[in-house]
């Protein structure tokens, strides 16, 4: 992760709360495609599809706030995320064929968490005074959804840690 | 009559993807190079009836499939020839080749020499994890001479890795990047700059194999920007600074290394001779 950087303004604040929960979506929908092909069946393919539904629809929302708004379009390199990636995109490295409910919350739960980070950054340092009020709104909304997470994730322990094993795995070298 | 122009609506990196969904094993870096390439099509914004995708065989010459661009999944290590002949065919086409490190650099090495050579612009997109995947984790050209993970080489290959830079370098090929999939941002950009740069790209993606080489989870703490002390965008149009950058790689070198300024091989525009001509000439 690298450091706090500024907007210029509403529009791009605007830019960049619609690309984070379009990619949160795409990635989310990517996971339980990934887990469903893998027949992973411990319900981790439906909570990624619910977590994809919820980055939807608070696409929509950002969306909605930016009509009307001259939003800039940004090269995905233009981006100024505080990492290398939009800060909800769950990584990809974290996902096994044999992942549990506990592994997707988890996964989730650290997505949000970077989503909130970015948004309540924003809120405390940027110089543009709409954009400190617009991020609260948003960073209070993503601490909402870590709370949601947390309080799954106590429904779904940490599983034994024999949860990878595979009395036949599909890539056994020969 | 009074007819309505269409409405050209911005296609995003999300209509670049088909609707099958990958068979990669859940954490490839493969899935971060598919959507890099998305991105990419998405900010050149090219129609995709005019660009074609083409593949050799292995995990990564899938990729073809998982988008909605022309494309062709061809035959072991052949895919740059089967590209050249798009491209020259088609020039009006934005050709993108994919594959991995054993479909390019070992049963494909030899096209891959004469693609650099040929300057035909191509842009060749290489998810190099130094193992073949497919067939259950086989050293490759690019494998490590002392990794002991597969039971066909266990006391390791032996032999010094294949070098696609250098290798690229010495062939003739005009631009040469170095990207990862754990960066897919970065690699956005380098995958648009060797589309935009003329004559033949390419585009080695450090894309780890998580299944067969867990180990390479650690490239995202190895991976470093620019080569040579040089920044990720300060690559050079200069052959022999680019050799002296590369001979102090450690290989995690990420960004531009080398823009070159030959021009692409052009076909030339018209037939040599007339069908009928050259029916007489083989008339017995």
């Amino acid at each position: 992760m690298t450091g706090f950087k500024d907007m210029t303004g509403v529009p791009e604040f605007l830019a960049h709360a619609i690309t984070l929960e379009q990619e949160a979506a795409v990635r989310f929908d990517e996971l339980a495609g990934m887990l469903e092909v893998h027949n992973n069946h411990k319900g981790v393919v439906d909570l990624f599809r619910k977590m994809a539904h919820f980055s939807r629809l608070h696409l929509a929302e950002a969306k909605e706030r930016a009509e009307g708004v001259d939003v800039p379009k940004l090269a995905p390199w233009e981006f100024k995320w505080p990492g290398d990636e939009s800060p909800e995109s769950g990584t990809i490295e974290d996902a096994h064929y044999l992942m549990t409910a506990h592994h997707a919350l988890t996964l989730a739960l650290a997505s949000e968490t970077r989503g909130y980070d970015f948004y309540q950054g924003l809120a405390d340092k940027a110089a543009d005074a709409q954009v400190r009020e617009m991020a609260q709104e948003f960073a209070d909304e993503e601490a909402d959804h870590v709370a949601t997470l947390k309080e799954w994730l106590t429904r779904y322990p940490e599983p034994e840690s024999t949860w990878n094993e595979d009395m036949d795995p599909p890539v056994s070298v020969d | 009559m009074n007819i309505q122009a269409p409405i050209k609506t911005e296609l995003t990196f999300a209509d670049y993807k088909s609707d099958l969904k990958p068979v990669w094993c859940p954490g490839c870096g493969d899935y971060s190079v598919l959507s890099a390439i998305t991105k990419a099509l998405a900010t050149l914004q090219l129609p995709r009836e005019d660009v074609a995708l083409i593949s050799g065989i292995g995990c990564s010459s899938r990729i073809p499939a998982y988008t909605s661009v022309y494309g062709f999944h061809t035959i072991h290590g052949r895919a740059l020839p089967v590209a050249t002949g798009v491209k020259t065919a088609r020039p009006d086409l934005t050709v993108l080749v994919a594959g991995g490190d054993g479909d390019g650099f070992s049963i494909g090495g030899n096209h891959f020499l004469h693609a650099c050579r040929r300057n035909v612009d191509l842009t060749y997109i290489v998810m190099d994890n130094s193992v073949y995947g497919m067939t259950k984790g086989q050293a490759s050209p690019t494998t490590e001479s002392d990794w002991t993970g597969s039971k066909l080489t266990p006391e390791g290959p032996g032999v010094a890795e294949f070098q696609p830079l250098e290798i690229a370098l010495s062939a003739g090929a005009n631009f040469i990047a170095r990207g990862f999939s754990g960066k897919p941002n970065e690699l956005v950009k380098l995958i648009c700059e060797g589309i935009n740069h003329p004559g033949f790209s390419l585009i080695h993606v450090l894309s780890p194999c998580i299944t067969f080489r867990p180990e390479q989870r650690e490239y995202k703490s190895m991976v470093h920007d620019g080569f040579g002390g040089f920044g990720f965008d300060d690559g050079t149009p200069d052959r022999r600074e680019a050799f002296r950058r590369l001979m102090d790689d450690d290989g995690y070198s990420c960004g531009v290394l080398f823009k070159g300024n030959t021009p692409a091989f052009k076909s030339p525009t018209a037939a040599p001779a007339s069908l009928a001509d050259m029916e007489r000439k083989f008339a017995l």
